[in-house]
């Protein structure tokens, strides 16, 4: 097995919301089942990695979005075709944003995205905040929301998860009563409003980003080994969480 | 500077009927033990012109402190500098910084008539009401200590919380104060101010040598990412421990901090500058330097009280923190890892992304993890590296924990914790007063 290589883009400018935490958990969990791997910060104007394995970028202020805007506009044909290879990545945020097909902002003005995501993004008045809960088809997975966009699908199937508690990203065909999302994927690429950071809090999404890297260079490691500490942290910390929203009628923080 | 200074309004009979009416209230509020904004509401609802009535009769005028860190310290030191100089201060009590508690506190001090008996009052405002209330108050002087990122779930935008604070500052009647070593604040448009601006900071080899800085908000937006540079009025020139040395005008003044650490330090400065420009030729070194020695530290922020009721017994110090900025700081400022810790954090918090943008090297390892978020939070330390002794979310069941331990070599255990579980923290040991006034 050889070295897996993670990049972490424009950590500085998009990275205000403890994005560090989710190359962390990949770094922990890949460390622990024994493969090796090398992490780079990549700013603007920095080169990404030849051999590339896992993309993630985090969230930031509109200010932030533009200042990345040009950059990351030049790299649109490495990073499609990062994806369309299998190439796993994790946006969050403003980088989620960035890489839709837009962004609209209040003002009326739209940012041009790079289209790995096939939705566009209006900024909204109303901002989302709380705790989230969403079924996956990986299982439950647990964040922290807080964002005032909407994303509009243009494929419902790349929407990966149904909101069970807080608001959400996108809606989803339902019957009756609305349906809301959160998460979306297209490939191994996952775009998501949730913080946390998300992967430290969600052991199998970072369990199954990982599996979907490795398997990339034909190996197949057992990750269940050596994380018992960080297993039965993060499943305090989602006992507490689904606590919370469940059981004692925890409503969206109140602003 | 008494001639910038507002005129008094009259006050008088009118005011009866509304003050009374706001310091039932009160009384009301109190004994049922909740919060004390609806005096406030209740009085300006009667009398909206009470305010700028109160306002307007503190000779040397109101002074707004903003901030996203460091704003109750600060206005803690502004406070004992001039008291030291002589003056009588009124001031809110920690932590009451929205119109409605100003307006309490005010209340509590001001006669039936409407009189308030002061030389100066020094306010702690929340950044999101400064331009309103500054349009109430009309302060002579307006601080501004440092934007960080903060609260984003309420302010959601760093570059916001700037424009708050630089947006207040244009209603300062006699100057304005900022922080030469915060990105935005120091890219301030002297030209649109009303009033003539002072700059404070730290001298640039002490913040070099900090292991993060001054852990200000880079600026995202003007294409500088940094400062702009600026001359200080007020500049920190040394720092050991808890003792420093600040430039003040051509004034040299010894500093004991109430507390080690550079973010203090970067107060301290910003404290002098206001109390120089406020108290003009009256300002004097010695003085400022007596008001340092007597203060005692603020809430929780290096405070020190026995852990097991024993007054010359095992201490606790108390290390509170609100985001990454301040815990970072605190965390810098540590003299060596301490022997013994606890870390807590709640749902006061909510959204706590952002421990993971600490650097908890100075920690190495945590004897307990407590508080609602006390999984969160060993899962973040977990994957810094940080040794974890026990987690229990259960505030109490810590505290009996860290008692049952046997006692520290140097007699001292040290606890970080949010603002909430401060609170918590310090009634658990016996010091229950919740909402004491600032003297």
């Amino acid at each position: 097995m050889t070295q897996i290589a993670i990049a972490q883009l424009y950590p500085a400018e998009l990275g205000v919301t403890g994005d560090r935490g989710n190359v962390r958990a990949i770094e922990a969990r890949l460390a622990a089942a024994g493969i090796d791997s090398a992490t780079t910060r990549v700013g603007i104007g920095e080169d990404l990695p030849e051999d590339l394995d896992i993309l993630v970028i985090g969230n930031g202020p509109l200010s932030a979005m533009r200042g990345v805007h040009a950059d990351l506009t030049a790299r649109g044909d490495r990073i499609r075709a990062f994806v369309a290879d299998g190439g796993v990545l994790l946006a969050v945020g403003g980088s989620a944003e960035l890489l839709s097909r837009g962004v609209t902002t209040l003002d009326g003005e739209t940012i041009a995205g790079l289209g790995v995501f096939d939705a566009t993004v209006a900024r909204t008045r109303q901002r989302k905040v709380g705790y989230i809960t969403i079924d996956t088809a990986i299982g439950p997975v647990i964040g922290f929301e807080d964002h005032a966009s909407e994303w509009t699908l243009d494929d419902n199937a790349h929407g990966y998860g149904r909101v069970t508690f807080g608001q959400g990203s996108f809606a989803l065909p339902g019957g009756e009563q609305p349906v809301r999302g959160e998460l979306v994927r297209v490939g191994n690429a996952i775009a998501s409003n949730a913080q946390g950071p998300l992967l430290p809090l969600n052991p199998d999404l970072v369990r199954e980003l990982i599996s979907c890297a490795v398997a990339r260079r034909g190996s197949e490691p057992d990750l269940t080994i050596g994380v018992d500490a960080l297993d039965a942290y993060a499943a305090g910390a989602r006992a507490a969480i689904a606590e919370l929203v469940h059981g004692k009628g925890f409503n969206t923080i109140q602003l | 500077m008494m001639s910038t200074a507002p005129q008094a309004r009259s006050a008088g009979l009118r005011y009866v009927f509304p003050v009374l009416a706001g310091k039932l209230a009160r009384v009301a509020t109190r004994l049922r033990g909740g919060g004390s904004a609806f005096p406030g509401y209740l009085t300006n609802r009667l009398a909206p012109s009470l305010l700028p009535t109160l306002a307007g009769q503190f000779p040397y005028g109101v002074v707004f402190v903003l901030g996203s860190n460091g704003k109750t310290t600060t206005t803690h030191m502004i406070s004992e500098v001039l008291r030291a100089h002589g003056l009588t201060v009124f001031t809110n009590p920690t932590g009451a910084n929205l119109p409605q508690g100003v307006t309490s506190a005010l209340l509590a001090d001001a006669t039936l008539t409407g009189r308030i008996r002061a030389d100066v009052a020094v306010l702690e405002v929340d950044e999101g009401y400064a331009a309103d209330l500054a349009d109430k108050l009309s302060p002579a002087v307006i601080l501004s200590l440092n934007v960080q990122v903060d609260q984003l779930y309420r302010f959601y935008e760093t570059e916001r919380v700037a424009d708050m604070m630089l947006e207040a500052s244009k209603r300062a009647q006699a100057h304005v104060v900022v922080n030469r070593d915060d990105p935005y604040l120091s890219k301030i448009d002297v030209d649109a101010m009303r009033a003539p601006v002072s700059f404070f900071g730290v001298a640039t080899e002490i913040v070099a040598a900090s292991a993060h800085g001054l852990a200000n908000a880079a600026d995202t937006r003007s294409g500088n990412a940094g400062i702009q540079e600026r001359d200080a009025y007020s500049e920190v020139r040394s720092v050991a421990g808890r003792d420093i040395a600040v430039q003040v005008g051509d004034a040299d003044v010894a500093v004991r901090l109430p507390a080690r650490g550079l973010h203090y330090a970067a107060d301290a400065a910003a404290a002098l500058a206001v109390a120089s420009r406020t108290l003009g030729d009256r300002f004097s070194a010695d003085a400022a330097s007596r008001g340092f020695d007597r203060m005692a530290p603020a809430y929780g922020r290096g405070e020190v009280i026995p852990l097991r009721r024993e007054p010359d017994g095992e201490q606790v110090e108390f290390v509170m923190f609100k985001n990454a900025p301040s815990l970072q700081m605190n965390l810098d400022a540590l003299d060596g890892a301490p022997e013994r810790s606890l870390i807590a954090i709640d749902e006061g918090t909510p959204d706590v992304s952002w421990l993971y943008d600490v650097d908890f090297d100075a920690l190495k390892s945590v004897d307990v993890v407590t508080g609602e978020k006390a999984y969160q939070l060993a899962l973040a330390l977990e994957h810094a590296g940080v040794r974890i002794g026990a987690v229990e979310p259960d505030m109490e069941k810590a505290v009996a924990m860290m008692r049952a331990f046997e006692p520290t070599a140097a007699g001292r255990q040290t606890w970080f914790v949010n603002y909430e579980l401060m609170m918590i923290g310090r009634r658990i040991l016996g010091h229950g007063d919740q909402e004491v006034a600032r003297r």
